[in-house]
């Protein structure tokens, strides 16, 4: 069924794809993790944040992934902005939300006792709340890991030179080669999956307190 | 013990409320914010324990809080040993403030011996004395540090995580401790015994306290002071808990005491309180013959058998000591509630209803009989102290209850 020989023919093209995938992802999620961290810090601080940085993510979630892209290519050409930009919005509907609620979760009773001892401002933030955020915030770059690997895929259509695995795939939907297509999709799913449980383990390894594994709540 | 080993031990602060004020703005009032106080003025002497009791929204927990300034009065002064607070630098001020609140707060992240170190590293103490210090601090509120030392507060029951927050409270020695119904979320029984270890431990500190709680019998029992706070953060009666059960100044403070104040008044006074009043005792192999004699001399018609070392094994009717033989343990019925000297008489009274017996024996440290109670020794003594109004009505109503049961 798989053309084998083709597979074999095309194995430097497949490591080289890879790693371009796990590039663009890689770059999205820290510039999107940053973006949300800051953001996520302030909304926690000033409550009246929140509200309107979660609704804007909230609409770039529902305009279609192709949409998107394409609405970039006009301002900033088939350059890996174009690619990024849109990559990056997707990763803040989930991370934003993930560190607010992150930072909203840690007990109000945990926060008094905290003043009461004499913690500044700063101290708190950075030796109470951000440790005890930490889980969901973990949680919220897992999810996000998983849907970037995912969208990575769509920026082939911005040309030869970006969509790392999805390369493959859309160059196999146009040629109808199932073994091109497959070449694109496995990889990308193992992608996905190793992310996952990567994440996974960071958070259970950075919080031996918690005996329960929070989930996450975004998505 | 411990405790003594910290240099600074014993030290303890002056607190003076005077003329604080706290009035919220009508939409701080809707979102239920607690409830304002107004023109608060009492002085809590240094080393001593004073209750804040009231109903909800009577404004004890704002005053609290208003001392270690998580909320700031409005108008008003207190003063710490004479120094306004407001004048101090608030992080400073709140470290030498020990802080124990009813959800504890511990930090969940953080293991049980650094949850009690916090205050030191806030202070900059060097690692190995914060070590020693948590381990000294958990020894004293009866948690073992080897055990509980690298424990997560997740892993702790509720009544040893409010131990960790008294350990806490107290790690850098502060001279004040302020306490928002730090007994409140546990059960029955174990606020009992956190209560009596909670007094034990006072006796050797000497904190100035100020303890906040909505039961009055928490507050006559924990309180060398009682202030009794009413709706509108009104100061309706200050002063030691006897006086205010004896004497309550308003239709209030009587209502909220409650009508069995007079048996309340049971909690405030302990067994070493009363007469002592020694049985006839005999050993465990003793003839029986001379016990005899001295059993049917004593109105108590029962003999207490001790071991070897004067520790009740239990009682002997006096109609089975018969003319001659030995008195073995096997001849001895059940054994009555054990009591000490601060056994307080409530307690004593509702062991004795309890167990359905007519005597508690009262023993030492070491578990040597010291003499017994009775139920009838215990009304005896509400009727000396009660004044002649109370009095007749508490006695009856001790009586009827006795009887009942």
């Amino acid at each position: 069924m798989l053309d084998w020989g083709w597979i074999g023919d095309h194995l430097p093209q497949l490591a080289f794809r890879t790693a371009q995938h796990l590039e663009l992802a890689a770059i999205a999620l820290a510039i999107g993790f940053a973006i949300s961290f800051a953001i996520g810090v302030a909304a926690a601080r000033w409550r009246v944040l929140y509200p309107p940085s979660a609704a804007i993510a909230g609409i770039v979630f529902t305009i279609p992934s192709l949409a998107l892209f394409a609405a970039f290519v006009p301002a900033t050409g088939l350059s890996i902005l174009t690619a990024e930009i849109p990559l990056v919005l997707y990763t803040l509907v989930i991370l934003l939300r993930n560190v607010v609620a992150g930072f909203d979760a840690v007990p109000a009773d945990v926060l008094e006792a905290a003043d009461a001892m004499g913690f500044t401002r700063g101290r708190r933030l950075l030796r109470i709340e951000l440790p005890l955020a930490v889980p969901l915030i973990v949680a919220g770059l897992r999810v996000a890991s998983v849907s970037t690997i995912g969208l990575v895929s769509i920026t082939a259509i911005l040309g030869d030179a970006l969509g790392g695995l999805g390369f493959f795939i859309y160059e196999g939907m146009t040629r109808f080669f199932a073994t091109e297509i497959a070449v694109g999709a496995v990889p990308t799913i193992v992608l996905a999956l190793v992310a996952d449980r990567l994440f996974l383990w960071l958070e259970r390894a950075i919080t031996p307190w918690s005996r329960r594994t929070r989930t996450a709540t975004a998505g | 013990m411990s405790a003594s080993a910290t240099p600074a031990a014993a030290r303890a602060a002056t607190v003076e409320f005077r003329h604080v004020t706290k009035s919220y703005d009508p939409a701080a009032l809707r979102r239920g914010a607690p409830g304002a106080v107004n023109d608060l003025s009492f002085t809590v002497p240094a080393g001593k324990i004073c209750v804040l009791v009231g109903p909800s929204g009577c404004g004890k927990t704002t005053s609290l809080k208003m001392i270690n300034r998580l909320i700031e009065p409005t108008s008003g002064q207190i003063l710490i040993d004479g120094v306004d607070a407001a004048s101090r630098n608030v992080t400073e001020l709140r470290r030498e403030i020990g802080y124990v609140i009813q959800q504890v707060g511990l930090f969940p992240h953080q293991s049980i011996g650094e949850n009690v170190a916090t205050v030191p590293r806030l202070l900059g103490w060097p690692r190995a004395r914060r070590r020693e210090r948590a381990d000294e601090l958990l020894a004293l509120v009866g948690l073992d540090p080897a055990t509980y030392r690298d424990r997560y507060p997740a892993q702790l029951s509720g009544g040893e995580r409010q131990r960790v927050g008294v350990a806490r409270a107290l790690a850098a020695d502060p001279p004040i401790m302020l306490m928002d119904e730090p007994f409140g979320a546990v059960d029955p029984i174990v606020r009992e015994r956190l209560q009596n270890e909670f007094l034990r431990l006072q006796e050797q500190l000497a904190k100035t306290i100020l303890f906040v709680t909505h039961d009055i019998d928490e507050a006559i029992k924990m309180g060398d002071l009682v202030a009794v706070m009413q709706a509108g953060g009104v100061l309706a009666q200050f002063g030691p808990p006897a006086g205010i059960l004896a004497d309550p100044a308003s239709d209030f403070v009587a209502r909220f005491v409650g009508t069995d104040r007079g048996l309340k008044r049971l909690s405030l006074a302990r067994v070493g309180d009363l007469p002592g009043r020694i049985p006839v005792t005999a050993r465990a192999g003793d003839r029986s013959g001379p016990a005899r004699a001295r059993i049917l001399a004593d109105p108590f018609p029962y003999l207490l058998l001790v071991d070897d070392g004067d520790r009740p094994i239990g009682w002997v009717d006096q109609d089975d000591v018969d003319g001659d033989g030995v008195l073995g343990p096997e001849q001895a019925i059940p054994m009555s509630p054990l009591l000490n000297r601060r056994t307080t008489l409530k307690d004593a009274l509702s062991l004795l209803l309890e167990a359905d017996v007519q005597a508690g024996i009262v023993v030492n440290r070491g578990g040597r009989v010291e003499g017994i109670v009775t139920a009838g020794m215990i009304l005896d003594w509400i009727r000396e102290q009660g004044r002649p109004a109370a009095d007749a009505a508490t006695a009856d109503e001790a009586a009827a209850a006795a009887a009942r049961a």
